[in-house]
């Protein structure tokens, strides 16, 4: 495995109390496997993501627990220059928002280099033109011109492929995608998306991607890992998933989106809200809003019950939804 | 950012959570109910507005309680001199000139004679007198010149900007020794009169990019396309969420008008003799700073921490309000 | 089709960009919207799709009277109501109200939800005496699904979904003909959306509203849309019923709009066939010649830079009568089908729960 979180919990300080953002998370990523974390905002899906590329701000975050491997080595008790030498050079994260993660008074150019400057010691010279090498990768036009071009010259798209551009560069084993087309355009996502996992393809790289569009995910992805309230709680092959679910939240979730394909009645809608990290609901934390709750739902905290070799669900009636 | 507990009911989407977006945009994070009745997770909850969650961000804050009661201490002595001293500000005995601290005289004598404590309790009322009204004025005068500009725009903002540019040109202890040297009344209305004249064009810019941010919030504009009128926009919707920084700016500038004060009456143009100042005591007595410290020593003391008291007071309104936070 | 509301015609807005600080003059425009055309007849919803700087938004601020329109007439029930203003534009105001997309800045942080949804009442007193006014807030709370009794908080203490319930509320206060909806659920979550959506659905119903429907995701403009017009850069380049537009688009860009959703089916991964479309769209200061669209268009002729296409049937549907025969503003337009017609892995969704979701249980 190239990379394994084991187990995994992070939480917040905040003025009103304890937020639990991370509540034993466990996945794994494989060389060449792309693994979609699917979660609505505060399923703790990018806080996960954080913890693995040792970004999270601690203070207020803090790791209670949990093991993050990376080619065997736990992340967690590496001292911070080793964690450094890990980040950008094996392990690379590309953002929501391309415009806010540039640089705006450096050129691309610049950027771009920078990173072989830096891990590889090049020269500036070099560094340059492996940026143009980079960016006619990403299939950017008129690298060669560009390069000199600052990022708010760039439009939405072609920022992002410089986000791609810049990831690549020293051909990371593992890439973490944070919702990366989210802000973009359906025609512009396709082409970001389609980019993405050639490229992913091409270099053999694991690749995490986050995201909360179902749509974007069974386009790309071979595994999904389903979180809600800082768990996990469906994890399966994404073929499995849409035919199937084995949690009543996935399936909800999927009942709910509105198909380009028909003119629906009414939707069907997850009643509720997301819960308040701050006060989870006891047992199964998806209990207050799932239609098959039972009484041993408020109580017990269901754990993630095999479904298959290549499957869990953490619901204690995974059959019944299953075969619902 | 404050990092003191805080009580577990309501909103913190967003509070100490830096880089945490997942967290930070959360709806999760902040109270959850299910539509149309409490589902039991989170304690009740009781209508909070912004202005009562900053009023109790303030009284926990130690800043502000210090420098809130050094400022109600100094409007106290301001009104009621005589709670804290028998003597009279003008009653002065040559005799006693630049004599150390003895009975009823504290901080000892001055180069006059004069007793330092109750002069410096005495002249509290003139900057506090000067520091309000000054502040009042020009809080006034900016926010509706600057308000008005940042919400009609075009010519009137062309117009107010750079009128406020050329206010920002003149120096303002130059200025106040040109133009208050002519003046001859002594009394603080000419020194307030001229710091609302330099000062509000301060406020004005505060007021102008303020009420311009607030205008693009979507709530106007629903209110807009209710029909609501140009009054009931800037009263009702904009004004209640521009007027935070203008609050903070004015605090802070009180505690520079209090020091201006000072500073006029210690070049002789602001107020003069036989008025109470600590700008004139100060000036008084710097010539004899080496037979006398206390006598400069102690209005310059009161001088500094009044005007520090208001800087800290702003700074404290400030992270109160600052909606980041919430 | 049903009585129009709203007829708009030959919409523009500019925005003219000016250069100079003391004399300012004019170097170019904005060409936000450009020539708009649309019917919405009472009852209908009418979906505007596009991207983002297609001016759909721009369009929506000019049916509630937030922008002026450059040139062109907005009707509303045969009347002009473009340049009225005052007392009369006070009253139109009344009868088409707004929901708007984000809803953290659309409600005002300083007031309480019944002050923000009793502020119709201020502002047309007519409407409602004062004394009924504190019930009609509590009425209009229960029929967007949030507590009645929330009536004295403040936003803050809400969360998106909640907030986009007040400011339907608010919307609703008047008893509008027409809503004109812009983005109303893309800032909200998957779960969220859904019972937002079956709100709206469901007010329509109730309220006999008609609704101009706009945002950027096409599955949620075709669950909700009974016609749907698509915008490319300031027009609208093909209009047409749900089934017209969706099934049977003759518009390229339509159809490569289409084909780039992500549809949530793995199987459909292999055998789906996409439409990428090359570049990026061209600033509405400097629009392509001819046709708009051309640019980036997979099918572009030389005809295209030189003649506009005019948003009509296109001659070759003319005669005969089928879905393929509605509007499209294109050269060579020409039915593709690119939604693959049977994507659903699966036919056991959930039902709708039996008390309608968006109610409070």
């Amino acid at each position: 495995m190239l990379l394994e979180v084991r187990d995994l919990h992070v939480e917040f300080r905040t003025r009103d109390g304890i937020a639990k953002a991370v509540n034993g998370v466990s996945y794994a990523v494989d060389a060449g496997e792309t693994l979609a974390v699917l979660g609505e905002s505060g399923s703790g899906k990018s806080v996960t993501a954080q913890a693995v590329m040792g970004i999270l701000d601690m203070p207020p975050g803090r790791i209670t627990g949990g093991e993050i491997l990376f080619k065997g080595r736990d992340l967690l008790k590496l001292k911070e220059d080793q964690r450094r030498s890990v980040r950008g050079a094996e392990m690379a994260m590309i953002f929501q928002d391309a415009l806010s993660s540039l640089n705006p008074v450096l050129s691309v150019g610049d950027q771009l280099g920078e990173m072989f400057v830096v891990h590889r010691g090049m020269s500036r010279k070099d560094a340059r033109a492996k940026a143009v090498e980079l960016m006619d990768r990403v299939r950017i036009p008129a690298a060669r011109e560009r390069v000199r071009q600052y990022p708010h010259q760039f439009s939405g798209g072609m920022r992002q492929r410089i986000m791609i551009a810049m990831a690549l560069a020293l051909e990371p084993a593992l890439i973490i995608a944070d919702e990366p087309t989210t802000a973009l355009d359906v025609t512009v996502q396709a082409q970001v998306m389609d980019l993405l996992a050639e490229l992913q393809r091409e270099y053999r790289m694991g690749l995490i991607l986050i995201t909360h569009d179902l749509g974007v995910v069974a386009d790309v992805a071979d595994r999904i890992a389903v979180m809600y309230a800082g768990r996990i709680v469906e994890s399966a092959p994404v073929h499995d998933i849409y035919k199937a679910p084995a949690h009543p939240y996935t399936r909800g979730l999927l009942d709910s989106i509105p198909r380009l394909d028909q003119k629906g009645q009414e939707l069907y809608a997850i009643k509720g809200l997301p819960p308040n990290l701050l006060h989870i609901p006891p047992g199964c934390p998806f209990h207050p809003r799932c239609p098959m709750a039972q009484d041993v739902c408020r109580t017990d905290v269901p754990p993630l019950y095999e479904v298959s070799a290549t499957r869990g669900s953490a619901c204690h009636f995974w059959r019944e939804c299953l075969h619902a | 950012m404050p990092e003191q507990p805080y009580e577990p009911e309501g909103a913190i989407a967003g509070t100490g959570m830096g880089g945490a977006m997942d967290l930070g945009a959360s709806e999760a994070v902040t109270l959850e109910k299910t539509p149309g009745g409490p589902d039991g997770t989170g304690p009740a909850e009781k209508p909070r507005s912004l202005w009562s969650d900053a009023w109790r961000d303030l009284r926990r804050n130690p800043v502000f309680i210090l420098s809130a009661l050094v400022i109600l201490f100094l409007v106290f002595i301001s009104l009621w001199p005589g709670a804290i001293t028998s003597g009279s500000p003008l009653t002065c005995d040559l005799a006693k000139a630049q004599q150390g601290s003895g009975p009823g005289a504290p901080f000892g004598y001055n180069g006059q004679g004069c007793n330092v404590y109750t002069r410096t309790v005495y002249g509290a009322r003139t900057s506090v007198t000067v520091g309000v009204l000054a502040t009042l004025g020009v809080a006034v005068l900016g926010s509706v010149l600057g308000g008005l500009a940042g919400f009609f725009g075009r010519s009137w903002d062309s117009l107010l900007s750079r009128t406020t540019d050329i206010f920002f040109a003149i120096p303002v202890v130059l200025g106040g020794l040109v133009l208050l040297s002519v003046v001859t009344s002594n009394t603080v209305w000419p020194v307030i009169g001229f710091m609302v004249l330099l000062g509000w064009p301060q406020i004005s810019r505060i007021a102008r990019g303020s009420v311009i941010t607030a205008k693009q919030n979507d709530y106007v504009q629903a209110a807009r396309a209710l029909g609501a009128s140009n009054s009931r926009l800037l009263l009702r919707h904009i004004a209640p969420n521009a007027v935070a920084p203008v609050i903070v700016v004015a605090t802070i500038a009180l505690g520079t008008y209090i020091a201006l004060e000072a500073t006029l009456s210690y070049l002789g143009v602001g107020l003069k003799p036989p008025s109470v100042s600590w700008g004139i005591d100060i000036s008084a007595a710097s010539p004899y700073i080496r037979n006398a410290p206390h006598a400069l020593l102690w209005p310059s003391g009161a001088l500094a921490i009044t005007v520090l008291a208001f800087i800290m007071l702003g700074d404290a309104v400030r992270d109160a309000l600052d909606p980041k936070l919430r | 089709m049903p009585e129009p509301i709203l007829q708009v015609d030959g919409l523009v807005k500019h925005y003219p960009l000016t250069q100079g600080v003391l004399l300012k003059k004019q170097i170019g425009a904005v060409k936000a919207v450009d020539g708009v055309d649309f019917t919405l007849g009472r009852g209908e919803t009418l979906g505007i799709v596009g991207e983002s700087g297609c001016g759909k938004s721009t369009v929506a601020k000019m049916l509630v009277h937030l922008e002026r329109p450059t040139a062109g007439s907005i009707r509303y029930k045969g009347e002009d109501v473009t340049e009225l203003s005052g007392r009369a534009l006070k009253a139109v105001r009344r009868n088409i109200q707004m929901v708007f997309q984000d809803p953290y800045t659309s409600l005002n942080p300083r007031m309480t939800v019944g002050d923000i949804i009793g502020e119709p009442y201020e502002i047309h007193p007519e409407v409602a005496p004062k004394g009924d006014r504190r019930r009609r807030v509590q009425e209009l709370l229960d029929v967007v699904g949030l507590n009645p009794e929330y009536i004295n908080r403040y936003p803050h203490q809400f969360s998106g979904g909640q907030r986009q319930r007040i400011g339907i509320a608010r919307g609703l206060a008047l008893r509008p003909e027409v809503i004109v909806a812009d983005e109303p659920v893309s800032a909200l979550d998957v779960s969220v959306q859904a019972q937002v959506i079956n709100l709206l659905a469901g007010l329509q119903q109730e309220f006999d509203l008609s609704y101009v429907f706009i945002a950027h995701d096409l599955s949620i403009v075709r669950h909700i849309s009974d016609r749907v017009g698509v915008m490319y850069l300031g027009r609208i380049v093909e209009i047409g019923t749900d089934e017209q537009i969706y099934d049977h688009p003759t518009h390229p860009y339509t159809q490569a709009l289409l084909s780039a959703v992500p549809v949530p089916d793995p199987e459909a991964r292999e055998h789906r066939e996409r439409i990428i479309l090359t570049g990026d769209v061209p600033s509405p200061t400097n629009i392509p010649s001819g046709c708009r669209f051309r640019t980036r268009c997979f099918k572009a002729q030389p005809r295209c830079a030189e003649e506009v296409p005019l948003l009509a049937v296109p001659e070759a549907f003319r005669g005969a009568p089928g879905p393929a025969a509605h509007p499209s503003a294109c050269h060579f337009a020409e039915e593709k089908q690119v939604v693959p017609p049977e994507t659903d892995p699966r036919g056991d969704r959930f039902l709708p729960p039996a008390d309608g979701p968006g109610r409070p249980a």
